[in-house]
């Protein structure tokens, strides 16, 4: 793990715990509803969003907590440094979404600017460890990379192989 | 891109893929549908650097390759749906690059799927076939709907409808399956757990009990496809085998690699008794002991009433196991006569006269293949890619677009 | 399945199952191949006869170049059993063949007939590349004692007819250009997905360095995405070039020409298959590892879930007991 990983993950683990501080809240507006506060989008009634906050780990990589009293909003941006990262971590991240009912936190269209978000309201707080659900945002964090910088050298190796074994032929 | 290109058609069944290009009145190959796969991979996925992803085989070389220690042997798909989505992507592109050899972007595809099949599942479906392939499109097909397309080869089939009865027995299972108008009507399916095997080995069962020289699977699989047939009445046809012996007895001379060694097979009375299990279930299973003919008219009287009599009309057999000589006739003559046992008691009861149900089971020369034939007389329509989703539409609304597809206005 | 196949495996089956069968069976199927080629297999004059067709999408370029005294010539040895006639229609062109005297030819005769027919595609393609090998021929005769550095002749060379054949249509062209000391052979190709823009790069890289790097004597390989200079006047569309410069040492008369004629038309096909296959083995590893974040997430219920999140039917107590239900 490198340097400036260590604290970044720390600092959003800890961000974490402290954000997801949810209760059950019925709607203001519409009698007996109940819907994710941090979703609506004309925010009525500006008690309810808690201020979001942005850690960074620097200007690739970084992670926006948006917190309100039933909800919380967690939306990653994914290292990428050149194009072949990006184009991985946008099939990646569209193959995750398209399988987002197995994940029940996953949120099918990613917050504009960053790449995959997850949305965690009370009723999941309710079933599920608040602790565990942490760890698997850690863990994701952690994962994703791995993964994204395995992917490109499975396919630098691939395409090496594939090219001399086009040209050993000829001769 | 793909202007004149014939489309390619893929039937992935349980046990055998079809697969060949639209227009041809057959597949250009049928082999099962297995995979093997390397054994020396790894579990760990992401140790794996090399080439292991390229080496497998699939069908009938699958089959010979697993005989060695190297590989293991798979089958992608159960009871008609695919399990493995990792095998049947390979298999996939095996089937297209080392067989069919064409270029997905240049070709549209025609896939088929079972009835009742998961809306994921078409998902997944198209994710392959336009992420990893760039297919130019892909209409995906019910496999009973292209059943009935295949039956309108018959000279008996006046107007060329959509609607009717599916019997598809292949060597897993029975599907009875009623389509309206190109729809399945899905609560009305019903299954019946005898089909090709279960005929095979009651053949080998008989064989035994006789203390035959030969007895494997394969002989009584070739007795089964050569010398079965459906017969009007068991009882009958018992008494015309001790009458006529010489007509109705035959041998079956066993065939082996090493030339010099022959056997032969007597071959009796499973001559029509095998086929009979469809219509007498209990002379072979215990638990299952519902004749073809019964399932057939509870499946037609569970869909709605205005079908119902489109349906009877309509009965077309699909798959190797419906091949026997006479089967569409006996089933046929079963089917009338519950049908009238019905009218006339309502008739009875009611005191007015009915106009009548008219019973019809149609065979034809495609019924082996006829879901494959189905599609391919359907993909090589001027209007099929109209029917189609592009790449494009695929990359525009993503993978929730296979969802649905519009169905084939019957020209 | 590393290599792509050079001969056609439907066509090599279907033949070899009506050969080898000695009886007559009706026949009519088409089979297509790779870059838009189409054949059509039909038994005509009942059933003894059968008219092999092919359509190439580029005929018109590869007839400029003899391509049907090249097909003529290579099926020569055949002659007593296949004879060429007019194209049938919508086909290039056709062939019959004779079944009954097929059928009392030896093993062998009918095994390379086969083999021949199922490699029509490759023949017919040859043709440039013969006539593009054959003219390096004559370069390499003409300047052998001539100083090639000088002026005239580098203008000569230049000015050296480049052969197009548009394989699969505008966008995507095979150009050669043969010299006294090499043949150049471009390929312009064209991505129609982002992600395979990414990935072809990615393996054309490879390409160019694989020479540097481990195989020297392979043909040396250049990447652009503008065309080369040698071709710049002849190019009308394209996107992405890759250039082969095929030495002497590939050219030598014989198999290996011949071998380096096969292998390179497949370029276009190998190339593809293989983003393709990268593809598939990605979404085969993001299969997995969404399988693996699942397990992780499923742990976070507090219900005795097992990894797969089916329920842990035994629940156990301090003292190793089980609950009775």
């Amino acid at each position: 793990m490198s340097q400036s990983l260590k604290p970044y993950l720390t600092a959003v683990r800890s961000s974490l715990t402290a954000a997801i501080c949810l209760q059950d809240f019925s709607s203001q507006l519409v009698e007996r509803h109940n819907r994710p506060e941090i979703e609506v989008s004309n925010t009525h009634n500006p008690e309810l969003i808690l201020n979001p906050m942005i850690i960074s780990r620097n200007e690739n990589e970084s992670i926006l907590i948006e917190t309100s009293i039933n909800s919380i909003r967690i939306s990653i941006k994914i290292k990428q440094a050149d194009e072949i990262e990006q184009i991985l971590v946008h099939k990646f991240t569209r193959f995750l979404t398209s399988r987002a009912e197995n994940f029940f936190i996953l949120r099918r269209v990613p917050i504009k600017g960053y790449d995959i978000s997850f949305l965690i309201t009370n009723f999941h707080t309710e079933q599920m460890l608040k602790d565990k659900l942490v760890d698997f945002i850690i863990e994701f964090m952690e994962d994703v990379d791995k993964e994204i910088s395995e992917m490109k050298l499975f396919l630098n190796a691939r395409a090496r192989v594939i090219a001399e074994s086009f040209l050993i032929p000829f001769d | 891109m793909s202007m004149g290109t014939p489309a390619v058609v893929m039937d992935n069944g349980t046990g055998l893929t079809k697969l060949g290009f639209a227009g041809n009145d057959s597949p250009s190959f049928v082999f099962p549908t297995a995979i093997c796969t390397s054994k020396r991979r790894s579990t760990n996925v992401a140790s794996k650097r090399g080439l292991e992803d390229l080496d497998f085989y699939i069908g009938d070389e699958a089959i010979d390759a697993a005989q060695g220690s190297q590989y293991s042997l798979n089958y992608p798909i159960k009871h008609g749906q695919i399990e493995d989505w990792d095998q049947m992507e390979r298999f996939w592109e095996s089937s297209i690059f080392k067989y069919l050899r064409c270029e997905p972007e240049d070709h549209y595809f025609l896939l088929t799927e079972p009835p009742l099949n998961p809306p994921e599942n078409r998902e997944s479906t198209a994710e392959i076939m336009f992420e990893s392939f760039n297919c130019a499109g892909l209409y995906i097909a019910v496999q009973a709907v292209l059943a009935l397309a295949a039956s309108w080869t018959s000279p008996k089939v006046q107007d060329r409808s959509l609607s009717g009865t599916v019997i598809d027995s292949g060597d897993g299972v029975t599907h009875v399956i009623p389509v309206a108008e190109g729809y399945v009507i899905g609560a009305a399916i019903k299954n019946i757990p005898l089909a090709g095997r279960d005929i095979t080995l009651f053949i080998q069962q008989l064989l035994r009990d006789r203390g035959e020289s030969d007895t494997s699977l394969q002989s009584a699989e070739k007795i089964k496809q050569q010398f079965c047939y459906v017969c009007p009445d068991i009882v009958q046809e018992f008494s015309r085998f001790d009458q006529y012996p010489q007509e109705k007895f035959a041998q079956y001379i066993v065939e082996y690699t090493d030339r010099n060694k022959t056997n032969t097979v007597d071959v009796g009375y499973e001559r029509f008794l095998a086929p009979e299990i469809f219509f007498n279930p209990e002379i072979c299973s215990s638990d299952f002991l519902t004749p073809l003919p019964i399932v057939v008219d509870q499946v037609i009287q569970a869909s709605p009433i205005d079908v119902r009599k489109k349906l009877y009309k309509n009965i077309v057999l699909s798959g190797g196991s419906t091949m026997f000589k006479d089967f569409g006739k006996r089933l046929q003559r079963d089917l009338k006569n519950i049908v009238n046992e019905r009218v006339g008691a309502s008739e009875k009861l009611s005191g007015t006269k009915s106009t009548g149900v008219e019973v019809q089971v149609i065979s034809h020369k495609k019924q082996r293949n006829a879901v494959w034939f189905g599609g391919s007389l359907l993909a090589q329509t001027s209007e099929f890619k109209s029917y189609c989703y592009t790449k494009k539409d695929y990359d525009e609304y993503g993978p929730s677009i296979v969802r649905n597809f519009s169905l084939f206005s019957v020209p | 399945m590393l290599q792509i196949e050079q001969n056609n495996l439907l066509i090599e089956s279907t033949l070899t199952e009506r050969i080898f069968s000695n009886t007559f069976k009706s026949l009519d199927r088409i089979v297509s191949d790779f870059d838009f080629t189409t054949y059509h297999l039909s038994s005509i004059e009942n059933k003894t006869k059968i008219l092999i067709s092919i359509n190439l999408k580029c005929w018109n370029d590869l007839a400029q170049y003899g391509v049907t005294q090249i097909l003529s010539e290579k099926y020569q040895p055949f002659s007593s059993v296949l004879s060429t006639t007019d194209a049938e229609q919508g086909y290039n062109y056709s062939f019959i063949l004779d079944l009954e005297s097929a059928f009392d030819q030896d093993q062998d005769f009918k095994l390379s007939l086969i083999n021949e027919l199922s490699l029509l595609k490759r023949n017919s393609m040859a043709a440039p590349f013969c006539a593009a090998f054959s003219r390096y021929d004559e370069l390499f005769k003409k300047y052998a004692n001539v100083n090639t550095y000088s002026e005239e002749v580098q203008m000569e060379l230049q000015n050296e007819k480049v052969i197009i054949i548009k394989y699969r249509g505008l966008n995507e062209s095979i150009y050669l250009k043969p010299s006294f000391d090499r043949v150049t052979i471009i390929f312009s190709t064209m991505f129609q997905d982002e992600t395979d823009k990414i990935f072809g790069k990615v393996f054309l890289q490879e390409f160019v360095d694989a020479r540097k790097r481990s195989v020297q004597t392979a043909p040396q390989v250049l990447y652009n995405t503008e065309a080369p200079l040698d071709i710049a006047n002849d190019v009308k569309k394209g996107e992405h070039f890759v250039t082969f410069v095929l030495f002497p040492r590939h050219l030598t008369i014989g198999d290996k020409r011949e071998n380096c004629i096969s292998h390179i038309q497949l370029f276009r096909s190998y190339f593809h298959y293989h983003i393709k296959c990268s593809k598939a083995y990605m979404h085969s590893r993001m299969r997995f590892r969404v399988k693996e974040f699942l397990k992780i997430l499923n742990r976070a219920k507090p219900e005795n879930l097992d990894d797969d999140g089916k329920v842990i039917e035994t629940r156990k107590t301090a003292s190793g007991r089980t609950f009775v239900k």
